[in-house]
């Protein structure tokens, strides 16, 4: 049996194919861009190829993520907290709290001990706490975002600014810039702030100690070292956490689809 | 300048006539619009809708049949009294013959109008009946001959001394600690004061005979509501949206015509009990609402995403001022004396209350106890904890709550909203992976 995951973001949409034994097959992602129609059906060609498979060989089609009603009408929708809890549970398994920061929206996950969720808290409106924060704080610092992460990491300190809202966020790099504050250490004020953000959602949730993050932010050192720092746990990153919607919807659709 | 009801604005900028006349019109094509289709749509999604929600759908028009009535009424020398809050005394105005209906707003479009009064910070229920009043364009504000601020949050507080720029306001103060013998003191001196107020305004005498009519009128209507929300309580014969439509109309209908359909679609739903027919299955996960007040017609968009959606949810029960708790508790009477029915009246408005403006010495623990009891008795899987921007006194109450509610393994998800219609889908994620969850709960 084959089953595709799809996960139509905010930035980016991804896909991942499944066999039988819910091995991954195949993975690819692309920008969902103004055509996120498109990006779509290339995405879906892209890992059909890899695996060397045809649309006529799937069984089964999962989706996730904020724009659903994207998807190809065969899908079956699953919540993106579900399918987090759901990756997170298959990969690791003891874990109860899961945190997934995508590009616009951070959220936090509890399950129980038998992996099923029982609460979530989404970051409310506001995406001072995701990773669209860091690709503006990096526009303000003037270095590649993907630089920023190991910038950060070097700072023995860090600056102090407000992590309400990416707009007042970004003024406030701006007035450190001005004050001639280390960029590393702005970097770093940058993850913090953010840390924080999550960190105090997962603190509503109440903590457990086996912690897992999910969501592209996950690839991020900064960020993950300034999140640790925050919760004083050590945090699991599974190997590909950008996948992680995608992944988790396609193992539940499969699910369900062999018990039918 | 001096308005329409000679007096000056102290509060209230100066508005152009020709942007306002505009903006009412294409405001008022666009809610009778919503009115329209947010109907429409509970009719074709609930399948076997009871047939005396027609009653309903009618009275729902904001702008139609009840406000010409009330024109009507006015016409005849009848006075309207509006209120903000459920602590007006609805048997003192009715027993000085006058007319009570509520004006709290549930309009979008006005609250972006109030944002040139207040702050956009400020709670989206006060700005957009800031709005509203700015351009004229709720019925029951316009027709109100005076109207009864009830002191309750901070953001009513302030609205009233708006809107007093432009109608008479009869204050009514709340104490802030409920369960003291001095409170109940000044609350009924509060309700006595109203008393007054009323007669000066209405020119009627309020008499133990007028006001025993009017206590007997409040009470069959509580029988009546009673009645619908017991029918909520086992399998599903009515959509939660359904029967918190007709809660509201009680707002602003005629309230004997009111009890009058209530007990005639209770008649109809106690039919279908027998024949067993339900309006979802009976696996459907069974939510219940509570937090900040939710106002027909814009803000239907929460019970709509939760009962129209996939995975359904069925509203089984409210914590609401805006729908179960407006008539809960009838005012209890042991003997029909003017003493006895004020203190009495003093009592229902005061004791019975949930509203968290209030503390008491063990916290506002009346409003827990309320949901955990509704939680048991309508066998509620999961509960929706709703609050706008700028509701501090709700958000507030949130933690203790979820405790309460964590003790007995019901989910409670907190969902923050504003007067937008651009956040639906954001709110529709959230609330399908709420029922998601209750469904994987259920499940097991």
């Amino acid at each position: 049996m084959i089953t595709v995951g799809l996960d139509i973001g905010t930035q980016s949409v991804k896909a991942i194919v499944l066999n039988d034994d819910d091995k991954i097959l195949a993975r690819a992602q692309t920008f969902s861009g103004f055509d996120p129609a498109k990006a779509i059906q290339d995405v879906i060609e892209q890992t059909l190829k890899t695996a060397g498979i045809t649309q006529a060989d799937i069984n089964a089609f999962a989706v996730t993520g904020s724009s659903v009603e994207l998807a190809p009408s065969n899908a079956t929708t699953v919540s993106m907290m579900s399918a987090d809890a759901k990756t997170a549970t298959t990969l690791f398994s003891k874990v109860q709290t899961i945190i997934d920061v995508g590009a616009e929206e951070a959220r936090a996950v509890k399950c129980d001990e038998r992996g099923i969720m029982t609460d979530f808290v989404v970051n409310e409106r506001c995406a001072a706490g995701a990773g669209t924060f860091i690709e503006a704080m990096a526009r303000a610092l003037e270095i590649k975002m993907e630089d920023m992460g190991t910038l950060s990491i070097k700072a023995e300190r860090a600056s102090s600014i407000n992590a309400s809202c990416v707009i007042f966020g970004e003024s406030d790099v701006v007035s450190l810039i001005h004050k001639q504050e280390p960029k590393h250490e702005i970097a770093r004020a940058v993850y913090d702030a953010m840390a924080d953000r999550v960190s105090s959602m997962v603190h509503r949730l109440g903590i457990n100690p086996e912690i897992v993050l999910l969501g592209g932010v996950a690839k991020d050192i900064g960020f993950v070292t300034s999140l640790k720092r925050k919760l004083g746990v050590d945090i699991l990153i599974p190997e590909f956490p950008e996948y992680a919607g995608a992944l988790g919807a396609a193992l539940i659709v499969a699910a369900k689809e062999r018990v039918r | 300048m001096k308005n329409n009801n000679n007096i000056e604005p102290k509060i209230m900028p100066e508005t152009n006539p020709k942007e306002i006349n505009e903006l009412k019109n294409t405001f008022r094509v666009a809610s009778e619009n919503i009115i329209a289709q947010t109907i429409e749509r509970m009719k074709k999604t609930t399948p076997n809708r009871p047939k005396e929600m027609e009653y309903f759908d009618e009275i729902a028009n904001l702008f139609g049949k009840r406000t010409k009535e009330l024109d009507q009424a006015k016409a005849e020398g009848k006075k309207i009294v509006g209120y903000t809050c459920l602590f007006a005394p609805l048997e003192l105005i009715l027993a000085a013959g006058a007319i009570p209906v509520r004006i709290n707003s549930g309009w979008y479009d006005t609250s972006k109008l109030g944002d040139r009064v207040v702050p956009v910070e400020v709670c989206p229920i006060i700005r957009s009946t800031i709005g509203a009043k700015m351009i004229e364009f709720s019925p029951f504000i316009e027709q109100s001959d005076a109207i009864i601020a009830v002191l309750t949050c901070d953001g009513m507080t302030k609205l009233s001394e708006i809107l007093g720029d432009y109608k008479q306001i009869l204050a009514m103060s709340t104490p802030r600690v409920k369960d003291s013998p001095q409170s109940l003191k000044f609350w009924t001196a509060e309700i006595k004061q109203i008393k007054d107020n009323l007669e000066k305004l209405t020119g009627n005498k309020i008499t133990s005979k007028t006001l025993k009519a009017a206590i007997l009128k409040t009470q069959r209507a509580t029988r009546a509501f009673r009645r619908l929300q017991n029918l909520r309580k086992d399998n599903s014969v009515i959509f939660g949206r359904d029967a918190m439509l007709v809660n509201q109309a009680y707002m602003w209908d005629d309230i004997d015509r009111w009890t009058e359909k209530t007990d005639a679609l209770c008649d109809e739903l106690e039919r279908r009990v027998q024949s067993k027919k339900w309006v979802c299955p009976s696996d459907t996960p069974r939510v219940m609402l509570t937090g900040t007040p939710i106002f027909w017609p814009d803000n239907w968009k929460l019970p709509s995403l939760i009962e129209e959606g996939t995975p359904q949810g069925v509203l089984v029960a409210d914590e609401l001022c805006s729908s179960e708790r407006l008539l809960y508790d009838p005012v209890g009477i042991d003997e029909w004396t003017m003493d006895d029915m004020f203190n009495a009246i003093g009592e229902r408005y005061l004791m019975a209350s949930t509203c968290p403006c209030f503390t008491s010495k063990d916290g506002n623990e009346d409003r827990i106890n309320w949901v955990l009891n509704k939680v048991k008795e309508n066998h509620v899987q999961g509960v929706i904890y709703c609050v706008v921007r700028g509701c501090m006194l709700y958000a507030m109450e949130h933690t203790k709550l979820k405790r309460a509610l964590d003790k007995v393994k019901i989910p409670v998800y907190y969902l923050d909203t504003d007067y937008t219609r651009e956040d639906a889908g954001q709110l529709k994620t959230r609330i399908e992976a709420f029922l998601e969850m209750l469904n994987a709960q259920i499940d097991l």
